[in-house]
């Protein structure tokens, strides 16, 4: 008996709204551009730089490097359980306190001459510290970086008196993160790679499927089948800067026989976890600005890119999972899952260096997105708005652009 | 020659020095540096072993295996990485090797 597939309809009418109009190309290398970007963007929107996991007692503390700040940040889980972030610098002269990336201890000791730090910032002691008088300790605290978790994922906003709370920033879709599993998340893989491409050029390209046949025509088969040859989501939606696209199902997916029994093992980990069918299993999160956590429990994946410069940028991928490797089984499943996202992301690093190539010369004036490229289109506009809205407060303020 | 593995796996035996392997950024490594034939060779070798190795390794914890025993498993994790070389890239494997070494693997729990 033939068992009838549903009829796939592509979402285009939930794009409309956005427009048809090309899009200047300059956008995406220009250097004047990248810096109205990074101020009225990324130097007052909420980053996501790690998750609680990495936190996980008191004292212990991580370090971040955010490049398109020239900062270095310090997140730290105090004596009171509290997450705070502070300058991973020393008040005295600046000098940098820690440079491994990890670690654990009540106290930041500056190497240079031994200011010592609390886990809130505080200066605590300072040698010979009489002769800075009037100096007092007290306005000698490390200036602090605003902080909050959302579905354990951890962001820090580097405006000093942001705007909105993570969870206002977030909206609707804070709720649903914190139904995914990365909120129970107790490990995780990471991969990261640099890139010579602008940061939108890069998130851009994990923002549509129109590629997927032809990037990742061996890796990514199972994506695609005659109803939905372009493997198109089936569903999008909006929230302020942010947007989702749900993932469609493959009602007959390509599977090899080894990759069937290893993701079959992913699988009946993740169903005995309890954490398979949630309602946002199929939701694929791109929080602006840059920011993607896929819900699919089997390849939990989450995705940031952090801009460099107008060509630059850097990428880290995780994989989250919900409890440690407790047996070989599980231990081999997560690793296939690694290797089978990995080799899959590892495409598209190579087609976007080229796609930011071709820019450079300044000839192609226009890009151009399809319906089904409306998140990149979403993401172009957001970036718009919020540099016509940081333009008009430094008009106010009687500041030249 | 003493045996490397616990018994029932002799016909991996072969492939010891080359897949057991420590650690996931050294496994993908090992992976990148091997020719198509001993990918292939592994891969045929191990693809119907991997249901008894796993049967056989979960009767423990992790950190309780001697040392046959992690050395099938650090095998068995070499596997997951010839797996998608073999049978999902194929001829492509060389080219993806070179793209590959751009995405640094920076954190496994397998390695903790």
């Amino acid at each position: 008996m033939n068992v009838e597939t549903p009829v796939f309809t592509t979402p285009d009418e939930q794009v409309a709204w956005l427009g048809t109009d090309p899009i200047p190309a300059k956008a995406y290398y220009d250097p004047e551009w990248f810096e109205l970007e990074r101020q009225a963007i990324f130097m007052r929107s909420w980053i996501e730089v790690g998750h609680a996991c990495e936190l996980p007692e008191p004292g212990t503390w991580i370090r971040r490097e955010l490049e398109f700040a020239d900062a270095s940040i310090l997140i730290v889980r105090g004596k009171d359980d509290r997450i705070r972030a502070f300058y991973n610098a020393c008040t005295h002269r600046g000098t940098q306190l820690v440079e491994e990336e990890s670690g654990k201890g009540a106290n930041f000791l500056c190497p240079y001459h031994f200011w010592n730090f609390g886990d809130d910032g505080r200066l605590v002691a300072a040698p010979d510290f009489k002769r800075f008088a009037p100096l007092t300790k007290e306005e000698c605290s490390i200036p602090k970086v605003a902080v909050d978790t959302c579905a354990g994922l951890i962001f820090v906003n580097l405006d000093p008196e942001p705007k909105h709370t993570l969870r206002e920033y977030l909206g609707e879709y804070a709720d649903r993160l914190e139904t995914l599993p990365v909120a129970k998340a107790t490990t995780f893989h990471e991969y990261v790679y640099e890139i010579d491409a602008n940061w939108k050029i890069t998130y851009d390209n994990f923002q549509e499927n129109y590629h997927l046949r032809h990037v990742h025509g061996l890796t990514g088969v199972a994506t695609v089948h005659q109803q939905n040859q372009y493997g198109y989501p089936d569903k999008y939606t909006f929230n302020g800067p942010h947007r989702t696209q749900q993932i469609w199902v493959n009602p007959e997916p390509l599977i090899k026989p080894m990759q069937g029994y290893n993701l079959g093992l992913v699988a009946n980990d993740c169903a005995q976890q309890g954490i398979m069918g949630s309602p946002d299993s199929r939701t694929y999160f791109a929080l602006f600005p840059s920011l993607f956590i896929i819900g699919t429990p089997m390849q939990h994946f989450s995705h940031k890119v952090y801009p460099i410069s107008a060509t630059k940028s850097r990428g880290v991928f995780r994989i989250y999972w919900v409890d440690d490797d407790d047996s070989a089984t599980r231990r081999y499943a997560r690793e296939y899952a690694l290797c089978s996202l990995r080799d899959i992301h590892t495409e598209d690093v190579n087609i976007i260096n080229r796609a930011q190539k071709g820019l450079l010369s300044g000839a192609i004036k226009k890009i151009h997105f399809m319906t089904m490229e409306g998140l990149c289109r979403h993401l172009y506009q957001q970036v718009v708005a919020r540099v016509e809205d940081y333009l008009e407060e430094r008009e106010a303020a009687g500041e030249t652009a | 020659m003493s045996k490397m593995l616990p018994d029932g796996f002799e016909a991996l035996e072969y492939f010891v020095e080359r897949w057991a392997v420590d650690g996931t950024a050294n496994r993908d490594r090992r992976r990148g540096d091997s020719t198509e034939n001993e990918r292939v060779a592994f891969f045929e070798a191990a693809k119907g072993l991997i249901p008894q190795a796993l049967e056989l390794l979960d009767r423990k914890p992790l950190d309780e295996f001697n040392e046959r025993e992690q050395r099938l498993m650090n095998m068995v994790l070499s596997f997951a990485h010839v797996a998608m070389a073999v049978e999902m890239l194929g001829d492509a494997e060389p080219r993806h090797a070179r793209f590959r070494e751009v995405m640094r693997i920076t954190r496994s729990p397998a390695d903790a």
